[in-house]
């Protein structure tokens, strides 16, 4: 298996078990967990793109609500004193990825001449 | 908790005239900021060149020599106003495909070929119609076609897919086109050796593996870096191939 067949591998494994997930979650456990769900239907499959992609927070979310240990008060107070410093590390590194690019690159050999190191072998 | 003295921005209301300069000078940053970064980023990335698509030129139709190298080119015997004869065309299919099974049957064969020209400065390639329009044989007697060797040379360049180098893609080279150089390269296209300075008056080579074979796969992963390699350089018609020895391959600093 090469790298890229390693890669298509991953995305289908991670896309496949979301689809499972979607599948029982949006039939089963969202109306467990969300009396506000049940009975309605049509917005459902408007979650299926979004759960293949983050379904492991999906099963994180909806395992904490079916044990009852959501502290719904949280929600509202988000990490406020992390929240700065996360900002201006993800601007910094966007900057810095930036820079690695552009200083990685490669210079056109301009002054490298092409060289024959043989000449062709004259057929009798 | 709160403080009444502190203003509020609300979204549907007047904005508190507190924070009015912060607003002002804030957006003001952002579009800055924007336009600067884009004017910078985009004043490294390399000039696309001048490769395009000649719809403007209309359908082309000559006439040739078809030979395998093993990549499909056409001698031109009779030509056009814009093909001479003597010019050595290298064909492509549509899209990412090659016209390697349509053109064996003709191999050696004169063959009337029809379609639209890619155009780079010195580099061209013809992207053959579907269809038998496109490529059927032609009445008469096939000129003999004698590669001329030009013995074993050292390089430095890129290795590219000669249809997107050629303007089917803006840019066509270069890391940023890698992978799309990949997918036209398993497709079939012709590739080319973009030299650092002209070979023999030609800046642009038809690139094949060792002996007239294909591409090697091993040499997929040089496409679009900057390398030496070494290898036999043949003059077919008015076209360099450049019989490359993928051993030899080294990214250059």
């Amino acid at each position: 298996m090469n790298t890229a067949e390693a890669l298509f591998f991953a995305v289908r494994l991670w896309l496949s078990i979301g689809a499972f997930v979607a599948a029982v979650f949006l039939t089963v456990g969202i109306d467990r967990v969300d009396e506000d769900a049940r009975g309605a239907y049509v917005f459902r499959p408007l979650l299926v793109p979004g759960i293949l992609l983050i379904w492991p927070l999906v099963v994180w979310r909806w395992g904490v609500l079916e044990m009852g240990r959501d502290r719904w008060a949280a929600r509202y107070a988000p990490p406020r004193a992390t929240h700065m410093a996360a900002a201006l590390l993800m601007a910094g590194a966007m900057v810095v990825a930036i820079w690695l690019g552009l200083s990685s690159r490669q210079d056109w050999p301009a002054d490298i001449a092409p060289e024959r190191l043989s000449a062709p072998e004259v057929s009798q | 908790m709160s403080d009444k003295k502190s203003p509020f921005f609300v979204g549907y209301l007047p904005i508190p005239a507190r924070l009015r300069p912060f607003l002002i000078s804030a957006a003001l940053s952002v579009v800055a900021v924007f336009a600067v970064a884009g004017v910078m980023i985009g004043g490294t990335q390399d000039d696309p060149g001048p490769g395009a698509f000649r719809f403007d030129y209309g359908r082309q139709t000559v006439t040739g020599v078809v030979s395998l190298v093993p990549y499909p080119l056409v001698h031109v015997t009779q030509g056009n106003d814009r093909i001479k004869p003597g010019h050595t065309l290298m064909l492509t299919g549509q899209g990412k495909s090659s016209v390697v099974a349509r053109a064996t049957p003709l191999e050696r064969q004169l063959a009337t070929v029809s379609g639209v020209i890619l155009q780079r400065g010195a580099l061209d390639m013809l992207q053959v119609a579907g269809g038998r329009n496109g490529l059927q044989a032609a009445e008469g007697t096939a000129p003999e076609q004698v590669p001329e060797p030009l013995g074993r040379w050292r390089l430095a360049g890129e290795i590219c897919d000669g249809k997107c180098l050629a303007g089917a893609m803006r840019p066509g080279r270069g890391l940023a086109h890698k992978a799309c150089a990949n997918l036209c390269l398993i497709g079939g296209i012709p590739p080319v050796f973009v030299s650092s300075q002209p070979v023999e008056g030609s800046e642009f080579l038809l690139v094949t593996g060792p002996d007239g074979t294909a591409l090697p796969k091993s040499a997929y992963d040089f496409v679009a870096q900057y390398i030496s390699v070494e290898g036999a350089v043949e003059r077919h018609g008015d076209l360099l191939v450049f019989q490359i020895d993928p051993d030899t391959m080294e990214v250059l600093p």
